[in-house]
């Protein structure tokens, strides 16, 4: 009530009678955009928000935050080329946070202490959903499905769940036994799993088809996809994915004196460094592919893990980036060296991306193996009908769904659009929502409409420089096949990394606006700011000077016209 | 939102006569301000910001509803400062800006003993509100406000005494670098080729002829134990420095550097960017004295050239024309921030969490330092 006092004084506070509200024309408003790492996530992983849990030093919370998108983060912690942190707003500043050691510490930490998936498989039983291939998109199926409470029985060829995780990736990088307790813990979340079991041979999809609700296949590409230069293959032709198969499984490999191998991708980096350390002398990598550095695309740059990369060249091997095989130079009937020449990716006359080979440029490199890394396709044997003499399935939507085949989606390499674990994870997940749609026959599920914030609405004032947490590494001489080579970080180091966080897009409670409202008009609570924020306007008082939005070190107040 | 009695359009005429009855309805209002982080217990129903409002985990000695500007330094500055010293204090205030702001008739935005007289006497009337605190017993501390013109110029004797005659009063100057209130006159304490109305930029002159007063040096010549300068964009320095103030005994000053958007002609929204870039470009030091002599300064780790800071505001966009004297007159202002520099030795030797880019950085719960 207004009291009009006699003398020359006023009652405490009294001003709060005038909203001083009305003489805005913007209004400050929480914006919770996505941040670059969660944008840039293949498998959908919202770092942001599970690295805010480690700042609150909240780990548990944190890991059930990345184990509600994937749950093999001590997998893609190890394995992952981690686009989010190229992505990292930090890496304009300084350097990008170590997402992937927070991510792995966090899968480690899970197992270490137990921690139980966030999954009540107890909803009843479900609809049955039969998902094919075991690899990282069909655990990431199965258990997304299982959340949901699907029944799930999932097929492989392999005694063993794992897929190329098992197959293919060294033993150095990703440590069985961190393989074997992760998919333990997903099977015993009450998924069937039938192993021995290969599609067309087996069992046949018809079969499936009538016996479960829908179908999830994931079988990745095992067949090499053909290779020659101008007709000619080697006599001693094997693949790469081949030798590699065969070197985790048994250890051994071929040991010439010298070797080339023609390709850009992780599975040709892992059999030169398998190769090199059983012996072979010189290894040459020849890709189309340009090493990260100032003058490199970020699209142009060979698409491995940057550390395996440093790893490898440390390890003497010798990459030929922008170059490309035109010729095999035989003596009789072997090989003994190639022709490269230099190539660039550039756009051609149709708008799209062409190789292009520049004629002077020709050099001879001399070897005693030549051994083709350019990629497998869908082996059709069981999915003739499906894949209709094409090599890949290529479902023209996220989810996976094939259009003239209901109730049928497509995951991982299989699809012909993928190329990391990661991105095989979150197909897996999209299609278990995909088919909880279908089953349901509600809609298609929405996708993340939030924008991406960029590197300028970053108050980088409240900022201090601080150095990037490097995993300890094996020197080059104690390198082993079996020995993991990255080591682990301590708790200390991961919490040290987190605080490193922009928070980019999301509230940090650093308080800044609570702090520099000229007009007492951001209230501190978490009774009524719902949105994960700390803090709550009273637009009855905020004149909408816009102070708040400015000195918001992570963009999350933005000003709106009224 | 529910209407409470704050929002009630009523108004009535306060006859009351009885002494006990004001200081009764005095109580209703102030009862339980020091409230906790926590909303008051209640099942079932949502809090109304009314009602969060009162349970803020920090004293708000200046209230919302306020008639500032958008974007007020001096209101920010004042809200700071007030939150930092009380509730055990008695302010004093000049007349000017936050003055008339805060003071609307019949309403105050004050929730602590706040009085205004004259533009001279702020300290005047300190002292003796001080003076009669000393003979009822009381330790409540006094602080003396006033604008850049109130004491930089008007009511400069008036502290100059309070200070010689060694009073136990925090005097807060909020320095915006000219007579806002009267609508941008320039004052002593205008800096050096600033415009304002009455130092406008011409054919004559660019700007102000004269150089910013060094008050502080000034003060801290009194031998007073402490005297310090702050800004309304580095806070936890600015608390720390009124919370060193409010615990030293005899007196203490403090300059406080507000932003005045109208005034200085810059954006609302850059307030606090204003205020950053004057302390970072060396043209507004923190420095602390103590009996007159330098004790601390808050080192600057990449002094940044003055047009970062100029270029912001109209009132040196002069500065910025065609005209030879711009030019000469801009490196005149970057001598002088450099002299400030050398003087105070100001530039950090390597990065300290306390220096011009550290002292703000935050981190997840609050500002860290």
């Amino acid at each position: 009530m207004l009291v009009l006092t006699r003398g020359g004084y006023a009652l405490p506070g009294t001003s709060t009678d005038f909203k001083t509200g009305t003489w805005r024309t913007s209004r400050p408003q929480h914006q919770h955009w996505a941040a670059p790492c969660h944008s840039a996530c293949p498998a959908g992983e919202d770092a942001q928000a599970y690295i805010a849990q480690v700042q609150e030093n909240h780990p548990r919370e944190a890991w059930e935050t990345i184990v509600t998108v994937n749950p093999l983060p001590s997998v893609t912690g190890r394995i992952c080329p981690h686009p989010c942190e190229q992505a990292c707003n930090r890496g304009s500043f300084d350097t990008p946070l170590a997402i992937h050691s927070i991510e792995r510490f966090l899968g480690d930490e899970a197992r270490r202490q137990g921690w139980t998936y966030p999954v009540d498989p107890g909803r009843g039983a479900g609809a049955a959903v039969a998902v094919v291939g075991a690899g990282p998109a069909g655990l990431s199926a199965a258990y997304h499905l299982r959340r949901r409470g699907y029944q799930v029985t999932l097929f492989d060829a392999l005694p063993e769940a794992g897929g190329l995780l098992r197959s293919a990736i060294p033993i150095n990088r990703l440590p069985r036994d961190v393989l074997d307790a992760d998919i333990t813990r997903i099977l015993g979340l009450g998924i069937e799993f039938r192993g021995r079991t290969r599609l067309g041979v087996d069992v046949h999809i018809d079969e499936l088809r009538s016996d479960y609700r829908a179908l999830f296949l994931a079988p990745g590409t095992a067949k090499a996809k053909a290779w020659s230069v101008d007709g000619a293959v080697p006599t001693d032709h094997r693949t790469a994915l081949e030798l590699l198969q065969e070197w985790v499984a048994a250890g051994s490999l071929p040991t010439p004196q010298s070797v080339i191998l023609h390709g850009g991708g992780n599975t040709a980096l892992d059999l030169c460094r398998a190769m090199k350390r059983a012996g072979v002398k010189e290894v040459h990598l020849v890709t189309a592919s340009g090493l990260p550095g100032p003058g490199t695309e970020p699209d142009d740059i060979i698409n491995v893990v940057p550390r395996e990369l440093n790893q490898a060249v440390e390890e003497g091997i010798t990459i030929h980036p922008h170059r490309t095989i035109q010729r095999l130079l035989f003596r009789g009937s072997k090989v003994v060296g190639v022709e490269m020449v230099a190539l660039r990716k550039l756009p051609t006359k149709s708008g799209r991306t062409g190789r292009i080979a520049f004629e002077g440029t020709e050099t001879l490199l001399h070897a005693d193996m030549v051994i083709p890394a350019i990629g497998e396709n869908v082996e059709p044997t069981g999915f003739s009908t499906l894949l209709g003499g094409k090599e890949y399935f290529r479902p023209n939507n996220p989810f996976g769904r094939l259009d003239h085949t209901p109730g049928v989606f497509v995951g991982g390499d299989a699809r012909g659009d993928r190329g990391t674990v990661s991105a095989a994870i979150g197909d897996g997940r999209l299609a278990a929502i995909a088919i909880d749609a279908y089953i349901r026959q509600g809609d298609d599920p929405e996708e993340n409409g939030r924008d991406t914030i960029d590197f300028a609405h970053i108050n980088l004032n409240y900022f201090e420089p601080a150095p990037r947490v490097e995993e300890p590494i094996l020197p080059v001489a104690e390198r082993t096949d079996t020995a993991e080579i990255d080591g682990p970080l301590s708790g200390a180091a991961i919490t040290r990394e987190a605080a490193r966080c922009f928070s980019c897009g999301n509230c940090l409670a650093c308080d800044n606006c609570w702090t520099f409202c000229p007009d007492n008009a951001v209230i501190k609570t978490t009774a009524l700011a719902k949105d994960g924020s700390h803090y709550v306007f009273d637009y009855e008082y905020c004149k909408g000077c816009g102070v708040c939005a400015s000195e918001c070190p992570c963009g999350y107040i933005v000003m709106n016209p009224e | 939102m529910t209407t409470t009695d704050d929002t009630a359009v009523e108004t009535s005429v306060d006859t009351t006569t009885d002494i006990a009855a004001r200081k009764a309805a005095l109580r209703n209002r102030l009862k339980d301000k020091r409230g906790s982080n926590e909303a008051p217990a209640r099942a079932g129903t949502a809090f109304s910001i009314a009602e969060l409002r009162e349970h803020q985990p920090a004293f708000r000695g200046l209230e919302a509803g306020h008639r500032a500007c958008q974007g007020c330094g001096e209101a920010l500055g004042a809200r700071l400062v007030a939150e930092s010293a009380g509730p055990d204090v008695i302010l004093t205030n000049a007349t000017g800006c936050l003055e008339i702001f805060t003071s609307p008739w019949p309403q105050s935005a004050w929730r602590v003993p706040w009085i205004h007289s004259l533009f001279e006497n702020s300290a005047a009337i300190a002292a003796g509100v001080e003076a009669a605190m000393k003979h009822l017993g009381k330790s409540t501390k006094v602080i003396a406000q006033g604008g850049d013109g109130g004491t930089f110029d008007i009511g400069f004797q008036a502290l100059s005494g309070m200070l010689e005659r060694m009073h136990n009063v925090l005097y807060v100057c909020y320095d915006n670098e000219a007579y806002m209130n009267t609508g941008v006159q320039r004052s002593g304490s205008t800096p050096h080729a600033a415009a304002t109305t009455t130092s406008p930029a011409g054919l004559e002159r660019m700007g102000k002829r004269h150089l910013k007063k060094d008050l502080l040096s000034i003060i801290a010549a009194h031998h007073i134990p402490y005297a310090a300068s702050a800004s309304v964009a580095y806070p936890v320095d600015l608390r720390r420095k009124v919370r060193r103030a409010m615990e030293v005994e005899g007196p203490t000053f403090l300059q406080v550097h507000c932003p005045c958007p109208l005034g200085w002609g810059h954006e609302s929204s850059v307030t606090v960017e204003v205020a950053r870039l004057a302390v970072q470009t060396g043209l507004f030091p923190l420095v602390e004295f103590e009996r007159g002599e330098v004790a601390g300064v808050m080192p600057l780790r990449n002094p940044k050239p003055v047009t970062d800071y100029l270029k912001l505001q109209n009132r040196f966009r002069h500065l910025f024309s065609n005209d030879p004297r711009a030019r000469e007159e801009r490196e005149h202002l970057q001598a002088l921030a450099d002299h400030t520099i050398e003087k105070f030795n100001l530039r950090g030797e390597e990065a300290d969490p306390l220096d011009s880019e550290g002292a703000d950085t935050v981190r997840r719960g609050g500002l860290v330092a």
